[in-house]
């Protein structure tokens, strides 16, 4: 981090106040409720405390500590007022940040109620929800995405790095009959791997859903799988999904939007409605189908890389 | 509101079942998936849909629906249309997607009372 | 309209929080069959369908879909949820039905992407 990063964060802390750190939508207890329905609750909504409010007075706070030990006792029966810290430390709406830090610190509390001048509780402040603030603050994302950047600028450099007349990076996938639970997989680890070589997204995109439909009709139509394959050069990338599997009967018809011969539990998972060869053929430049009854199928697909005018898509290939 | 007031409204484009516009429609549902529309769709509400396989028709009709509404420019089969005005079953279509389509039409009113 | 908005309008319940509530979502838009979402599905847009499988979420991935809307509080299976967090998509159930949550989202003026031709017909 450099010295820049650090004042920008110091900054942040003197200036910032708790208002704009805090969590808004804050889950409270009722009094009349038992621990246990306080365990519940708090794992429903994934919250580690909660003050305990009778109306608008805040009579308590409550915490997961509490909830475990209470649990390790077997008194989850109890109701919450037996087991809640009475005595909680709020903190002003209007403090700096900085406040609620030394708070949070020194007095080993994990969250803090925040409250209004009439003392009404208006949010709560945990050190997750200042990271967060704090880090958004100074636009993370941003960073993220240069640090993303920096990360594929090795993959991104392949095609001027290696020399040779041609150079070609092929990704070989098994895509297994059936398995529902892993369909996506290979198209999911193609997507990232072109961004991660610079592909720009519109292409990564088009390439991404074509394989992707290619590797569901893998799953759902062969009872043996298939291999795809992506041999990505500096101005092309070529895909073929090849399998061994019942091949199609009408090559032609198959190509029409709609027609279908997917059995009906693909078709309610959403799938086997006669669109994917379509979207293939939408998606990419140029695609070729090849089968016949009894001899497999192979589907040949082409996205050309610097054809949309906008100059090389491979942001490192442009030779000098 | 009747089925005729919905088509001159929203533009849709009649391909079967003409002479039926008079039904009344009284909610909508959205699915692309033939369970879920007979298990959640109710008498008389306008099914918006992707889907232009023919059993389309058999749904709707067997479920008292008021039509059937395909959304996206796409249009059904021959076969469905065909089966869609033996059995008295209005299909229209549209180029607007389901969203706005289903959004429209909510926002003209057809809406369940105890969906609201 | 931001994701927080979604929620309340839906009175939704997050399953997966993959994005800061206050992050702007563009338009929604609606199916269950998944080629449907491929083709005419853009980046940022609000998907509201009535499958849960994990398929949903892998399709969401390739079309560049970062919030999925469950509709008629259908519970997706776990690995649904295992993959949302791991590819980084937001998860949101509503008991609402598809249509009533096009409409509530549409009148609340979450716009849809237009008028679109899925091209079926261009071969």
């Amino acid at each position: 981090m450099t010295t820049q990063e650090i004042t920008k964060v110091q900054e942040l802390i003197y200036t910032t106040r708790v208002e704009t750190v805090m969590a808004t939508n804050v889950v409270v207890v009722d009094p009349s409720m038992t621990m246990g329905e306080v365990k519940r609750l708090m794992q429903e909504k994934r919250i580690s405390g909660a003050p305990v409010m009778r109306g608008d007075t805040m009579v308590g706070i409550v915490s997961m500590t509490d909830v475990l030990d209470v649990t390790e006792q077997g008194l989850l029966g109890d109701p919450v007022t037996r087991h809640m810290t009475r005595e909680v430390k709020t903190i002003l709406k209007d403090s700096s940040v900085l406040e609620a830090v030394s708070n949070l610190d020194r007095q080993g509390f994990a969250r803090l109620p925040v409250v209004d001048q009439n003392g009404r509780l208006v949010g709560i402040v945990t050190t997750g929800t200042m990271i967060r603030a704090l880090l958004r603050e100074m636009d993370i994302s941003f960073q993220k995405k240069e640090a993303e950047k920096l990360q594929s600028y090795r993959a991104r450099h392949i095609f001027q790095d290696i020399v040779s007349d041609d150079t070609s990076v092929i990704l070989r996938f098994v895509v297994a009959e059936k398995d529902f639970d892993n369909a996506g997989k290979a198209a999911s680890a193609i997507k990232k791997s072109l961004q991660r070589l610079g592909v720009i997204p519109s292409i990564v995109r088009r390439v991404a859903v074509a394989v992707y439909e290619a590797e569901m009709n893998l799953v759902i139509h062969t009872d043996v799988g298939g291999v795809i394959t992506v041999d990505v050069r500096s101005r092309r990338i070529k895909i073929n999904a090849v399998d061994h599997g019942p091949g199609i009967e009408d090559v032609v018809k198959v190509l029409q939007p709609g027609y279908s011969t997917a059995p009906e539990w693909i078709r309610d998972m959403g799938f086997g409605a006669g669109m994917g060869l379509a979207n293939i053929k939408r998606c990419a430049d140029v695609m070729k189908l090849l089968s016949g009854p009894g001899s497999g199928t192979r589907l040949d697909i082409e996205f050309l890389l610097d054809n949309d005018g906008s100059g090389g898509r491979m942001d490192a290939s442009k030779k000098t | 509101m009747t089925l005729e007031d919905v088509v001159e409204a929203l533009n849709l484009d009649v391909r079967a079942g003409a002479s039926e516009l008079d039904r009344e429609v009284e909610g909508g549902y959205v699915s692309d998936l033939l369970s879920d529309v007979i298990a959640g769709a109710r008498e008389g509400d306008l099914w918006v849909t992707l889907q232009l396989h023919q059993n389309i028709v058999a749904v709707a009709f067997l479920n008292n629906l008021a039509g059937i509404v395909i959304v996206g420019g796409r249009e059904p089969d021959p076969d469905t249309l065909e089966k869609a005005e033996d059995q008295g079953v209005p299909i229209m279509v549209t180029a607007m997607p389901t969203y706005e389509l289903a959004g429209k039409l909510y926002e003209m009113g057809i809406r369940r009372r105890a969906d609201a | 309209m931001t994701i927080r908005e979604v929620i309340e309008v839906l009175s939704g319940q997050i399953l997966v929080d993959n994005h800061e509530l206050d992050n702007d979502v563009p338009m929604g838009g609606a199916a269950d069959l998944m080629s449907d979402v491929l083709a005419f599905g853009t980046e940022g847009m609000v998907l509201m369908t009535g499958l849960t499988n994990p398929q949903t979420v892998r399709t969401a991935e390739m079309a560049g879909i970062e919030v999925v809307v469950f509709v008629r509080d259908k519970t997706p299976p776990p690995e649904t949820i295992a993959l949302a967090r791991d590819l980084g998509i937001t998860l949101i159930r509503t008991g609402y039905t598809m249509y009533e949550a096009c409409g509530r989202l549409y009148n609340a003026g979450l716009p849809g992407r237009g008028l679109v031709k899925i091209e079926n017909n261009s071969w």
